[in-house]
């Protein structure tokens, strides 16, 4: 009789999956539970974080092994012409959900961006019609003795296929 | 300041006006679209989307692969 007049217990004490609530003993009887996967909560791996984990390691490790090849070597193309075969099928073969273009920009702002392209590309130009000399270098010149170590070189690889994604998803 | 000085100077000033267009574009106080957005409009058409992923490739081999 007692038990039939008791208050239902707060909902926050146990769950319809039977599992103990708060403050609640755990049952040794029953299986432990399944706890949600921390990765779950990371908002930037997606919707699949364990993919994008897998992805991200295989993404680091070719990095790693691709920025290793010798300059000017068929393994530094091959390395090169790989991610851009497999990204340029994904773009026309297979697009993934792309974030969408907007309708229209303003001519002026992107007039701002088209004429600080074109000086960068001027500046490069004059740099290599000097002879990319010591004197005059070109932003290859100066970029790429901070690309000769090892760790340095294999990030900016994986920055180069990451931004390759970006563009895909645009 | 040697020439070289000079160079890199102008290099660095050009890739700063670039990082304050982005910096400018993502206030949303202007109409200066971001690097994302108007790489997007240009990627459009079919030919704007293969000729800005050629540009890409042309990046890697050029920095990765000479």
């Amino acid at each position: 009789m007692a038990a039939e007049n008791l208050p239902a217990p707060p909902a926050d004490t146990a769950d319809p999956a039977g599992r103990p609530g708060r403050g609640m003993p755990a049952d040794p009887a029953q299986p432990r539970p399944i706890r949600a996967s921390a990765l779950a909560r990371v908002p930037w791996l997606g919707p699949r974080p364990a993919r994008s984990l897998l992805v991200g390691g295989i993404v680091v490790v070719y990095a790693w092994v691709a920025s290793a090849s010798a300059p000017f070597s068929t393994r530094a193309l091959i390395s090169v012409l790989i991610p851009g075969a497999i990204l340029g099928a994904i773009a026309y073969g297979r697009p993934p959900g792309r974030i969408p273009p907007p309708e229209s920009i303003d001519v002026a702002g992107f007039s701002y961006w088209m004429v600080a392209l074109a000086l960068l590309f001027e500046w490069e130009a004059s740099a290599f019609r000097a002879g990319a000399t010591w004197w005059h270098p070109t932003l290859t010149d100066l970029i790429n003795p901070l690309l000769t170590p090892h760790p340095v070189r294999s990030a900016a690889f994986v920055l180069w296929l990451a931004a390759g994604w970006g563009l895909v998803k645009r | 300041m040697t020439s070289r000085v000079i160079t890199a100077v102008g290099f660095g000033l050009i890739i700063a006006v670039l990082v304050l267009l982005e910096v400018l574009g993502r206030r949303r106080t202007n109409k200066i679209p971001t690097t994302g957005e108007w790489l997007g409009y240009v990627m459009r058409p079919r030919a704007g989307r293969a000729l800005i992923l050629l540009g890409w490739l042309w990046l890697g081999w050029h920095y990765f692969a000479r």
